[in-house]
């Protein structure tokens, strides 16, 4: 039977939710096809099935919500913190008022799930023989290796680093990604199957023909984007410079630095708001985080810009750095130029021009420029580099390179990236992978749709909730209506605090869900939920035409022999019309009459003890 | 004491029993109440209902979501409809009508669901057992449910039945809408229709009957019954068999 029992009750806001739901079914039986997806579920690039873990949550069921997670991705706990959730961009529910906090439940169950899990996963059985190399145990990296395990091929991934984790491990900070988090998850992964080897280096101790020689297969290069884009201005070699990426790798290492008293950093990513807040942890006086855009076109996740001005961090926009001005080796000051926004760029963002002669200096003991990464190319066969050897070149969707049998993906392909788009990628790439060994066709991706959703649904328009403002009437009644809700745009640590592990205020919180997909797909309880089906006695059919009266969602229709028909997409499964047919020539698959009749005898034997 | 034996056919969106929300207790209705958990409660086919009663609960409850909350959007209001039929169909067979009902509740909510488990199970206790249970139990009532188990498999009542809504809410066939209370004299006097000859069907199958004797069993004027068997003759489900003297004696034709 389904798990999800849909949330009713309590209080108006989720009648008035159910009441236009049941219209919109009405109007366009439609919207009951499964394909339609939720606007969180589509947004996601991993194809996280948002709306079911929500629902999980709302029965209090953490530990099934998780299970829901896993079947699309490794890091539940690890994107519960840092993902950048377009799901919660997407939610419906803003229309009304907030979103839902989609990322902090999905947090909260993975931290819930941790606690309470006592055994390990069982190791999947390899059922392939070619063995495959991922080169690089970043998020990209890691999900590849979990997706093939999962598909039965033998996975060993290849790291240069002393642990696995990739950014997640040695760029964003602890205090938004505890290590010990990021090390469950991937202990998770080790424990169905996939090896990783630390401290090997691709290039160095191993390349594509010493892996051939050991019976790999395939590969996927995944290797990142480690080293920090130089500023290309003068005086950058002055020492009290220290680039985001390498310099967060340090922190991560356990290195101290001495930081001085004033420190600017330049840039508006997240490694730039990290590297400002670390500053002021390890006791800058005054830090600024300088922008050459303004705070709209700000990359950086905007809980975590508003958590650093909330700390002390100055923001700056619009002004570039010219020149680093030295004295006696080390860094005084910086000189900046105004700029002032001009027409959109590639990105879509207004590209920044600078304002001739408004030059003007600002001091500063250390400089932290956060502007960007590339990719490490040395040791790298040219086969995989652009012409110019400074970036690997592949198919974007199908993740080829010009090497047969070669992948690669996540930051290492598109530049610095997210999270959730590395297991995207890795993904992506575990799908070619399995394409590539079994021959079937890897460039027919596009072809077939998304290859993050196994290549089948197509989705066509995101949600039956078409005019929420119009179905619902009266907004002011879901303000606020069971929690504080202005916190969905808390910060991380203040998340931790807020929610404090309070499953009644997550259960609250998922039930502000409207469930914008019919049935969720939580597969909580895949042998019976798996929808019912009614099943027609063609021979029984008189053709009386009642079923397709009453069916909710006008899933019988009559064929030319007058003889009704059940569209199995459509079905439910609810069974009315099986208890209503006048031939009784209708039937369910899982609960058929004679199933209720002997559960019924067994109750009366039961009832009489 | 006495324990009654009920069934509660319970809506799995209505069934409250896996909310697991910390600051519940969970509920502990099993022991009072035995339940078969269905899809929806319009998934309920009358015929099960009554064949539940002819093997022997002593109260039937039904439990769905409440009216504009139906997950699969108007179960329960088929639900509502059959649960109309059956209960007239139980005063006609002797049963008590109250032993069948049908409630409200909500997944979300344990305490409402607990109540109307432990009303209906007072009002059970207040009845008493049901005659159809033990050493002595009613033939006559026995039969009768029998009966009604027929008349609600037979074409009449069920099209009646899952029609109600679209003909008194929207149109019928020639564009006319029935008035509610026109609806319910037309089901009353199909469900006393129906009753009676499916009664007599079960009565000419076990034994040949005049159309007197019948009148006897059935407390109706003989009048009645021979309109009633001329019918029925008409719709094959009942013959002559042979005239015994000057009296006509009938049987009952097996019906498809
Ligand atoms: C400071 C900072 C903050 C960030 N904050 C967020 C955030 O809040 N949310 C978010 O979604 N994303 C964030 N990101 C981005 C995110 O971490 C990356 O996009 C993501 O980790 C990319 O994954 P990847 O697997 O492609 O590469 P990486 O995570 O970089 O992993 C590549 C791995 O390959 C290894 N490797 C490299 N070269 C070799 C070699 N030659 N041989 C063997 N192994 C090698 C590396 O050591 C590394 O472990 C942040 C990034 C930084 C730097
Ligand atoms: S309301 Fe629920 S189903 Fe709809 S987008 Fe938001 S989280 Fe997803
Ligand atoms: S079980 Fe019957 S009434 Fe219910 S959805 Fe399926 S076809 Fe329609």
């Amino acid at each position: 039977m389904c798990q999800i029992a849909t949330f009713q009750g309590t209080s108006d806001g989720e009648h008035a939710a159910r009441g236009c739901r049941q219209k919109m079914i009405k109007h366009d039986p439609n919207s009951m096809r499964k394909r339609k997806l939720p606007p969180c579920r589509a947004a996601c690039p991993a194809d996280v099935n948002v709306q079911a873990y929500i629902a999980l949550i709302q029965q209090g069921k953490f530990n099934e919500a998780v299970e829901v997670i896993r079947r699309s991705m490794p890091f539940p706990a690890i994107c519960g913190r840092v993902c950048f959730s377009p799901c919660q961009d997407a939610c419906t529910r803003k229309e009304i008022d907030k979103p839902v906090g989609v990322r902090y439940l999905k947090r909260l169950a993975a931290d819930i799930e941790r606690e309470q899990r006592n055994k390990k996963p069982e190791p999947i059985s390899v059922s392939h023989d070619k063995k495959v190399a991922i080169i690089g145990a970043g998020p990209a990296g890691l999900s590849a290796a979990y997706d093939l395990a999962k598909r039965g091929y033998p996975v060993v991934v290849f790291e240069c680093m002393p642990e696995a984790g990739g950014m997640m491990r040695y760029g964003i900070p602890d205090y938004r990604l505890q290590k010990y988090v990021v090390a469950k998850e991937i202990m998770h992964i080790q424990d169905l199957g996939v090896e990783i080897k630390t401290n090997v280096e691709f290039g160095k101790d191993v390349n594509f023909e010493t892996l051939r020689s050991e019976g790999y297969k395939a590969f996927f290069v995944a290797i990142g984007a480690q080293i920090s884009r130089k500023l290309g201005v003068p005086g950058e070699e002055l020492k009290g410079v220290f680039y985001a990426v390498e310099w967060l790798r340090d922190i991560a290492l356990g290195k101290t630095v001495d930081l001085g008293e004033k420190v600017i950093v330049i840039g508006g990513g997240n490694s730039a708001i990290d590297a400002a807040r670390i500053s002021l942890k390890l006791g800058a006086k005054k830090v600024i985080v300088a922008y050459r855009r303004s705070r709209m076109e700000m990359p950086a996740l905007p809980q975590e810009v508003e958590a650093a001005k909330k700390e002390g961090v100055k923001l700056n926009f619009l002004i570039s750095p010219k020149r680093i001005i030295g004295e006696g080796g080390k860094v005084k000051a910086i000189e900046f130029l105004r700029m002032k926004l001009g027409k959109p760029d590639a990105s879509g963002r207004r590209r920044p021009v600078p304002i001739q002669r408004s030059e003007h200096l600002y001091e500063a003991n250390t400089v932290i420029p956060a502007i960007g990464q590339i990719v490490k190319t040395a040791g790298l066969p040219s086969l995989l580099l652009d012409k110019r050897g400074l970036a690997i070149t592949a198919n974007l969707s199908t993740l080829e390179t010009r090497m047969p049998g070669v992948f690669s993906g996540g930051d290492s392909l598109t530049g610095p990236a997210s999270v959730i788009e590395a297991v995207k990628a890795g993904k992506r790439a575990a799908e070619s992978i399995d394409r590539y060994f079994s021959d079937r066709a890897i460039d027919r991706y596009i072809d077939d749709g998304d290859v993050s959703n196994g290549g089948k649904v197509e989705v066509e328009e995101t949600t039956w909730v078409k005019h929420v403002d119009t179905i619902i009437k009266k907004p002011e009644r879901y303000i606020g209506s069971h929690v504080d809700i202005g916190r969905w745009e808390a910060s991380f640590e203040e998340a931790d605090e807020l929610l404090a592990r309070n499953k009644e205020t997550a259960i609250s919180e998922a039930r502000r869900c409207l469930e914008c997909g019919p049935c969720t797909e939580c597969l909580g309880n895949e042998k019976l939920c798996d929808a019912d089906k009614a099943i027609i006695n063609e021979k029984l059919c008189s053709g009386c035409n009642l079923c397709a009266v009453i069916c909710p969602y006008a899933a019988v229709k009559k064929n030319d022999a007058e003889i009704a028909q059940v569209d199995e997409d459509l079905c439910k499964g609810c069974g009315i019309c099986s208890a209503s047919c006048p031939d009784r020539a209708i039937t369910m698959k899982k609960l058929p009459d004679a199933q209720i009749v002997a559960e019924v005898e067994t109750a009366l034997r039961r009832a009489a003890i | 004491m006495f324990r009654p034996r009920i069934i509660g056919f319970v809506c799995n969106w209505a069934l409250p029993k896996r909310i697991e929300i910390p600051s519940f207790p969970r509920m502990k209705i099993y022991p009072k109440m035995q339940v078969v958990q269905v899809m929806c409660v319009g998934r309920i086919d009358p015929v099960i209902v009554l064949d539940t009663f002819a093997k022997g609960a002593d109260g039937v409850l039904l439990v769905g979501c409440p009216l504009p909350d139906c997950h699969f959007v108007k179960g329960n209001i088929q639900a509502e409809n059959k649960t109309k039929i059956l209960k007239k169909l139980l005063s006609l067979t002797g049963l008590e009508p109250e032993r069948l009902q049908l409630e409200w509740a909500y997944a979300t909510e344990i305490e409402p669901f607990s109540t109307i488990v432990d009303a209906f199970r007072n009002h059970i206790i207040k009845l008493g057992q049901s005659p159809l249970v033990g050493e002595n139990s009613d033939e006559k009532i026995l039969s009768n449910i029998l009966a009604a188990k027929n008349a609600v498999a037979d074409f009449s009542l069920r099209v009646l039945t899952g029609r109600e809504e679209e003909l008194t809410e929207a149109m019928n066939a020639y564009g006319k809408r029935i008035p509610q209370e026109e609806f319910d004299d037309l089901l009353d006097e199909i469900v006393n229709r129906e009753f009676l000859r499916h009664k007599i069907h079960l009565l000419t199958s076990q034994k040949l009957l005049s159309v007197k004797e019948i009148a006897t069993i059935v407390n109706h004027r003989p009048a009645l019954i021979l309109r009633q068997i001329a019918d029925m003759t008409s719709k094959h489900m009942i013959a002559l068999d042979h005239v015994e003297e000057t009296t006509p004696l009938y049987k009952a034709l097996e019906v498809k």
